[in-house]
This record gives C-alpha cells, structure tokens and sequence, in this order.
C-alpha cells in the first residue's frame, strides 16, 4: 500500500528514516539528512571561513558519506572551505588496498585532493609485520595508537586547520557504553565532545556525530556512493562487541536509543575531586601524552626490540628505563616477550 | 554402576515459577555407570522436572547466569561447581537473583 | 579467610572466602558501616523502609530489626516504619491472588513488630494535586554536625534511662504501634479492596503504553510518588530503598540507555534529595545479590515471590530486562563488571546547576522530578533530534496550541479558572506536558497512546504550571529580578 512522504506529502514514500519512523521519499530524507549535518556543523560552530579541513578518508561509508556531504554542503552554504582528504595506509594487504583503490575513486568523483600516509613511511613497521610479531590478541591497541597519530602527522605535513572524521551516532554511543562498563572516566568525559584536542595536537571534528549509521548506509546506497564495506580482516577487538551487540538489540527495542544514549554521555558530570590524567607531551616525539613517553613511542619500542607486550598493559615505571636507554632485567624481559595468539 | 541417588532440590527467588510454583523436590536420580555430578543432574532436570522455558534456567551445560546454586547449604564455586559429584541425600538449591528486591 | 578455622560456605571474589559466622559478621558490619559512613540518618528520625516483598528487602529489615535491637553494640537509633505496595492490577494479577500476598507480606511484617502500612497501586488515583509540588519550606534544617546530633540524643537518653524509664526509641515505637494498631486491625481483618473503577483506570493506563520499557518506567514514577506520598503524611523525613549493588549496576545501564545520563548519582547513589523534604536513602547498595541470596538462605530471612512485569519475559522484551541481561552475562564472563560500574557511578555527580536551589517548580521534570535537563545549547543531541522531528514532518503539522488558546475555548471570556471541575475537557494535550518533562520522561510520554489516562494529579499540576508558565511569558518583561519563587 504506497503511502506518502511525510514531509512533503506529495511523492510517494520509499524508505523509513531509522533515527524517527518516519516514512519519507528519497529528495526529502536527502534533503533532511543532509540539513541535520548542516545544523551540528553550524550550531557546535565546527568551521572558519577560510579553513583548511583534512577528512579522514578510510574507503568505508562513513568517510565517503562525509566527502560527499561536506562537499555539497560546502558549496551550498559557503562555508569557505578547502578540503582534503587524507587517507592512511596501515599495510594489511589484501583489505588496505582495496580501501585505498576506493579512496583514489572517491578523490577524482569528488574532484578533492588526496594525501596517503603510510605506517611504513612513518614508523618502518606495516600491520601484516607488527601482527606477526605481536600476535592476534592486541593487535587492535597497536593500529589503533599508530592510526591516530598518522592521521595528526599526515595533516600536519598538509598545514592543515582541522581533522575531521566519519565518527557516527552508533560509534559514540558505543563508546559511551564501553568507557562506562570499563569505568575509564576520562574517557567517558570527553567521548561525546564534538571536537577533541589540546594544545599542540590538531584539533578533530566529527560533522556525523548526530547521523545513524542505518541512514548513512541508506544516503550512499541511494545517492549511489562508492565504497567499501568488508570489516578489517584482523578480528575486531573482544569488549567493543559486547557493547556494539548491547546496542543493536536496544536500537531494535526503541531507535531513539542511540540518541538517548549520547544526550546521556553529554549529561554526565565528573566529580572535581576525581583523578584525571594531566596532558604533557612526549620526550621522544613531542606527541601529546600524559606519561614521559606517548603510547606509540612505546609500542614502536617494544616492536623494535622485539618485546611485544611493552605497551600493553601497566609498566610505566619501565618506561624510564626505556627512555635512559638502560637495559631491562631478566625478568622485565620475559614479562614483556610472552604473546598469545 | 552406581547406586540410585535421593536428592532434596529447592529452587527460590522465582525460579519455582518454571517448576509448577512447587519449591522442594525429592528425586531419586537412576542408578548409572558413571558417579552422577551435577552437569548430568542439570540434564536430568531439564528432561524431567523443567515445565517450561527452559532457557530460563539453563544455558548451554551450565545454569543461567543470575542463578546461584548451594551445595548442602555451601556455595558451588567451593565445591567443584559442575563436576561435584552428587551424594546420597544432597540438598542442592538454586535461587534465582534476577527480578525482585 | 578470616578465623581460618571453621570451613568456608561461600566465596564472594577470587580468594574471599567466608564461614559461616564471619560471614554473618560481615554482612552485619557492611550495612552499620554504610549508615555510620554517610551520616545522613540522624537519631530520632522515622525512616520509612520501601519493601517490595523481595529477598533484599527482606535482608534490610532484617538488618534494621539487629541494628535497633538492645544488644547491639552501636545501637541504630533511628524510628523505622515498613511500606508495602500491591502491584497487582499492573500485572493483571486476581484479587484472590493479590490478598493472598499481602496476607503472607503482612504476617512477616507483624514479626517485625515495626509499624507497617500496606497500600495498593491504585491509590494513586486519590493522591491531591500538591503532591508535585516540592515544599521547600519543609526541608529540615540541619544546624549542628551530625556529631552534635548523637551527642545531644544520647544524652537525652541518658537523662531519661536515670528517671527509670525504658530507652526514647523503644518507647516511641511502641507509641506508634499502638497508634497504628486501629490501622492494622482494619486491615488485617481484609485487606480494603480498591474501587474498580480505579483499578480499571490503572490497567487502562499501563495498556496504553505500547512498549514494556515504558511501562516498567512509569511503574517505576508512579510507585515513587505513592511513597512520597505516604512518607510526607506519616511525618518520614527519610525513606530506605533495599536495592542492591547488583541491581543499582544494571540500573545504571537502562538509565544511560534511556537518557537519564544527567541524574545517574541520584538514581543510584546513596542519597537521593530530589524531594527536597523526604530523602531516600540506599543502605544495600555494596551488597551484591549473590551475597543477599546467601545471607537470606544461610540465616533463614523469609522472602516473598511477586512476579513483576517483566517476569518469564523473553530477553529483548525492554531496555531494563536487555540491560539485566547483558549485565549478568558480562559479569559471568567479566568478574569485574558490576563493581567497575557500581564505582565509576561514584565518580559521577549532578552537574552543578542542580546543587543550587531550584529557582522556581518548571526547573523540575513533572513526573521524576529532577532537574530538567532539556535546557541544553543549540550543539547538543537533544537540539538534534528535535530538529530531525521538524525535517520529517510537513511544516504545518506542527503547531503548538497555545495554552492560552485552549484556555478560551473551555472558559468564557478568557478568565482562567484554576482549579474548576467543570473544566473537563482535556485542555492538556501531548505538546503542553510534553514541555515539562525531562529527556527521558519524554521518551516514555513517546510511548503512551494518550496521556488523559494518567492519575488526575498529574494532569492537573501539569495544568497549572502550563499556565503559570503562560502567565510569566506575559508578565516577564515587568518582573525586576529572578528571584526565587515557590509557584
């Protein structure tokens, strides 16, 4: 039985926005999620005039959707913009070329330029390597830290003003869930800001903080976008699952549940007295980090000699002695060699 | 072979709900080849006593999560939890910790 | 484990385990510990405790009855009171079944020998208009420390222990028993059933909401506001919750699920003063079921199964059963779970906003009655979704009727009549409650086909401070100062 978009009450309805029920026709919900976007830009004041805004460009729907969205907004709202995009080359081959095969298409429909930063061009070490050497248990912790901060030195080496990323409602909101089960209150604080950054590092953004997952699949299937949608081949990280699978049954119960969720992070006030980390910067590579040397210093030492678990864990009295270049004791050296696959 | 075992089971905190509301069981568990423990009893109330929803109880060989089970009044976990082996006379109970309060 | 003689009954974590005499010790210490620690009870008070019938109420009165009686080393010394709640007719449970409980609720009640009421749900339809309004003139004012407290109780006591007559407390409660024996007589005798007419409306109203998320969540308002209710007439400055450590985590989880991210500390932390004058207290919560259910079996303290709504209830059914789930689960799988959550939750508190004193009744949600937590900026997901609602809708659906408009309809000549009972007509649609709601309370509203079907006193007061509300949008540019109101 076709019935009506519901907002302009004229076409014919051809899909129900996940985020409110509604059933909508195609133009209207482009024209509504695409408004949505505008509104979390305008309103969290993300963009100057004039700036230059690298997108994180992984290949996946969130970063093409992104591309796409920012593009057309860009133009339709003279935000004044220059984009870029930025794409990080992890070396898993097999999954990251393909990705990257998707990004260099994204840059020439798009007509945006495209900068790659390899993990072997800056830390000498691809993932196929480091998963070799470290195992398949913490292999996430490694990609994730080095990600990070490839995607900072690649805008960097860009002059770039502003990172942004394909971060979506469903991530925040499983993020949420995760800091709060870990009890990881510093992380719970600053996971729903809009923008995050200190002084020093380049500050990020995420313009698709408010968008469903579900529709940002719907908007590329529909505006028929390119991209690629195989998971990474290395097995997602155990804890996040249980929260992601936590909030596909709560999204089947009441969709609104993503939204509550995030306005429930965004709520939430830490007690003054409690303990949070001070943020200094790195004695080895002038990263940001709250300890004398930045998690990927310390990871890419214990790569470099051939101590996978350094990082992994609490040693941070070792870190002292990594940094005075003293050697490790036996029994430090056992600790931190043992891997399980 | 072993001989046939009697068994005082209890179940509370609403579990009695999946066993006709009735609280206390006495059963004699057949005499078997192998020393009973308390995965077969498990088996064994799955097929003879559950009335219903056994999802509610067990899950997979062991019980529900949410569900506590004493052994003669002492918790499981002290006792070899699955592979206890069953005594003539045992008081086995479980209670059921999920809803109420 | 402790006296390393007698063998161990139970194991709480990895490498605790207890006999059975330090673990009555234990259990005994924890909860003298958990008052003495926060010192919010003060001696001489009367303490309303809110028993559902279940083994961690039961564990609490248990407690309280030790902690009171003679021989105890650190004597409680406050005055406790028992309510009881029938929930039947939301579980569309037979009268017979209902009094049936309540006999066996009132024959472990009477052992206690403490005063106790037992009410139904339903009573909720008599609850007065005033109920919602917090009384700020009513909060006891506390000069001197805690300590001070103590001490001039104690003395008290002591003087009066020399006149030869027996301890204030004992005789205070026997004073309540005796006043409260008229009470009990009538309703031992049977138990008052309600008028059908107002059990009709209390199931009518639970089928008009379409989702069992909602429903245990308006179970859960409404409940609250009948005990309220019963603390604020009975003269209980405090009331005690027994829930446990266990079920405060998975509380937790439904709650951040459901948006109410913002008053996580009042909903489960120990004390709760979102009343104003009566403060809920959680002396159970360290305790975790497990260590109940033992206590409980070990030490022979009776409990009472009542099934709920969500009793045999599939795992997907609501937020709050998915969340017991999953919490259950990872904590089979995670030992840790419940006590990381349970401490993270300690971090947390009400933003500062709501330390300060409200400035006047709008700043408080109608039905949890927190502090509103809509009035975030423009970059917020509160602003998001609203303006997704305006995206997916026809422009011209969406209109709000002014309160002042549909004043006129219904009065002539647009004099408001405050309180008339010949104003039927529900003047209040979704739009205007809707306004005087907290994040989540809108959510649940979401799920109800209509609102007229909630209890008179919540329509009514959601009435009067729409127009309140209308009448200080005229007024605002004439008023000098924000200066607080009681309105």
């Amino acid at each position: 039985m076709p019935i009506n978009c519901s907002s302009c009450e004229t076409q014919r309805a051809v899909l129900r926005r996940p985020k409110t029920g509604h059933s909508v026709c195609k133009e209207c919900f482009f024209r509504a999620f695409e408004e949505e976007i505008h509104h979390t830009i305008v309103s969290a004041q993300l963009f100057q005039p004039g700036e230059k805004v690298g997108i994180g460009a992984s290949g996946g729907k969130d970063s093409t959707v992104l591309a796409h969205v920012l593009k057309v907004l860009n133009e339709r709202y003279n935000y004044g913009l220059e984009l870029i995009l930025v794409s990080v080359d992890e070396g898993i081959s097999g999954y990251r070329d393909d990705s990257l095969e998707t990004v260099k298409r994204n840059q020439q429909q798009y007509e945006l330029p495209l900068k790659i930063v390899s993990y072997q061009e800056l830390y000498g070490w691809t993932m196929d390597q480091i998963v070799k050497q470290v195992g398949l248990k913490n292999n996430c912790t490694f990609c994730g830290v080095f990600r990070r901060q490839a995607l900072d030195r690649g805008a960097m080496m860009l002059g770039v003003n502003k990172i942004c990323t394909g971060h979506n409602a469903d991530d925040i909101a499983e993020t949420v869930l995760m800091n709060f089960l870990r009890g990881d209150i510093a992380r719970l604080r600053r996971c729903t800001a809009i923008t995050t950054g200190s002084e020093g590092a380049i500050p990020r953004c995420k313009p698709l903080k408010y968008a469903y997952e579900k529709e940002i699949v719907l908007y590329a299937y529909f505006k028929k976008l390119d991209y690629f949608s195989t998971e990474c081949i290395y097995s997602p990280n155990a804890y996040r699952g249980h929260a992601r699978a936590f909030l596909k049954d709560l999204e089947a119960l009441r969709p609104s549940a993503i939204m509550d969720i995030i306005h429930s992070g965004e709520n939430l006030s830490v007690k003054e007295d409690v303990k949070m980390p001070v943020q200094g910067t790195c004695t080895r590579c002038g990263y940001i980090s709250s300890q004398g040397l930045c998690k990927a210093c310390v990871l890419l030492e214990g790569l470099n000699r051939g101590l996978p678990k350094l990082g992994i864990g609490k040693h941070h009295k070792l870190h002292h002695k990594l940094l005075a270049q003293e050697p490790l004791s036996e029994a430090e050296t056992r600790k931190l060699k043992s891997i399980d696959f | 072979m072993v001989a046939p075992i009697n068994l005082q089971l209890e179940f509370g905190g609403g579990a009695e709900l999946l066993f006709d509301g009735v609280k206390k069981h006495h059963v004699t568990l057949p005499s078997q080849s192998d020393p009973w423990d308390i995965k077969h009893l498990l088996v064994w109330i799955k097929d003879n006593l559950l009335k219903e929803r056994s999802e509610l109880f067990i899950q997979g060989d062991t019980v529900r999560p949410g569900i506590l089970v004493l052994v003669n009044d002492a918790d499981w976990e002290l006792m070899g939890e699955l592979d206890y082996k069953l005594q003539d006379q045992d008081n086995i109970v479980f209670i059921s910790t999920l809803h109420g309060g | 484990m402790k006296c390393k003689e007698a063998s161990a009954v139970l194991i709480i974590r990895v490498g605790d385990a207890f006999c059975r005499s330090c673990f009555k010790e234990y259990f005994v210490h924890k909860f003298r510990a958990m008052l003495g620690k926060n010192r919010v009870v003060f001696p001489g008070e009367k303490v309303l405790l809110a028993y559902s019938g279940g083994p961690s109420s039961n564990a609490m009165v248990q407690q309280v009855q030790e902690g009171l009686s003679r021989d105890a080393p650190k004597k409680l010394r406050f005055i406790p009171g028992i309510l009881f709640i029938d929930e039947g007719a939301v579980c569309n449970q037979s009268w017979e079944d209902r009094e049936r409980t309540m006999s066996e609720i009132e024959n472990i009640l009477k052992a206690t020998s403490f005063p106790f009421h037992i009410l139904s749900l339903e009573q909720l339809f008599t609850l007065p208009q005033t109920m919602l309004q917090m009384n700020l003139a009513e909060i006891p004012k506390r000069d001197g420390s805690y300590k001070q407290a103590v001490g001039s109780f104690l003395g008290q006591q002591k003087a009066q222990a020399e006149d030869g007559v027996s301890d204030a407390a004992d005789r205070l409660t026997q004073i309540h028993i005796a006043d409260n024996s008229s009470v009990e007589c009538s309703q031992s005798a049977a138990f008052s059933r309600p008028a059908a007419e107002h059990t009709a409306a209390l199931r009518d109203m639970f089928n008009s909401a379409k989702t069992l998320t909602a429903k245990q969540e308006l179970l859960h308002l409404l409940r609250n506001h009948l005990i309220l209710h019963v603390a604020r007439t009975h003269g209980y400055s405090k009331v005690m919750s027994g829930e446990s450590c266990t079920r405060l985590a998975v509380r937790l989880l439904s709650n951040i699920s459901l948006g109410r991210g913002a008053f996580l500390p009042l909903d489960t932390g120990f004390s709760d003063n979102r009343y104003g004058d009566v403060v809920i207290v959680r002396p159970m919560r360290d305790y975790s079921l497990k260590e109940i259910s033992f206590y409980n079996r070990l030490f022979n303290v009776p409990s009472v199964f009542i099934p709920a709504l969500d009793t045999k209830a599939s795992g997907n059914s609501s937020i709050q059963h998915l969340s017991e789930s999953f919490i259950t689960k990872l904590q089979a799988d995670f030992p840790s779970t419940v006590s990381t959550v349970y401490r993270t939750s300690e971090k947390l508190h009400v933003s500062r906003t709501d330390t300060t004193q409200p400035k006047n009744q709008q700043d408080k949600c109608l039905l949890c009655m927190c502090t509103l937590d809509t009035h975030t900026g423009p970059a917020s997901a509160f602003f998001a979704t609203q303006k997704s609602q305006q995206l997916s809708e026809k422009k011209s659906l969406k209109n709000v009727p002014s309160a002042k408009d549909s004043e006129k309809q219904c009065c002539n000549g647009g004099q408001c009549c405050k309180e008339s009972a010949s104003c039927t007509n529900s003047v209040t649609g979704t739009q205007d409650i809707v306004h005087l709601l907290c994040y989540s309370c809108r959510v649940t509203i979401k799920d109800l086909n209509s609102m007229d079907k909630l209890p008179s006193y919540i329509l009514k007061e959601a009435e009067h401070r729409t127009r309140r509300m209308e009448m200080r949008k005229e007024i605002e540019e004439f008023l000098l100062d924000d200066h607080s109101e009681d309105i």
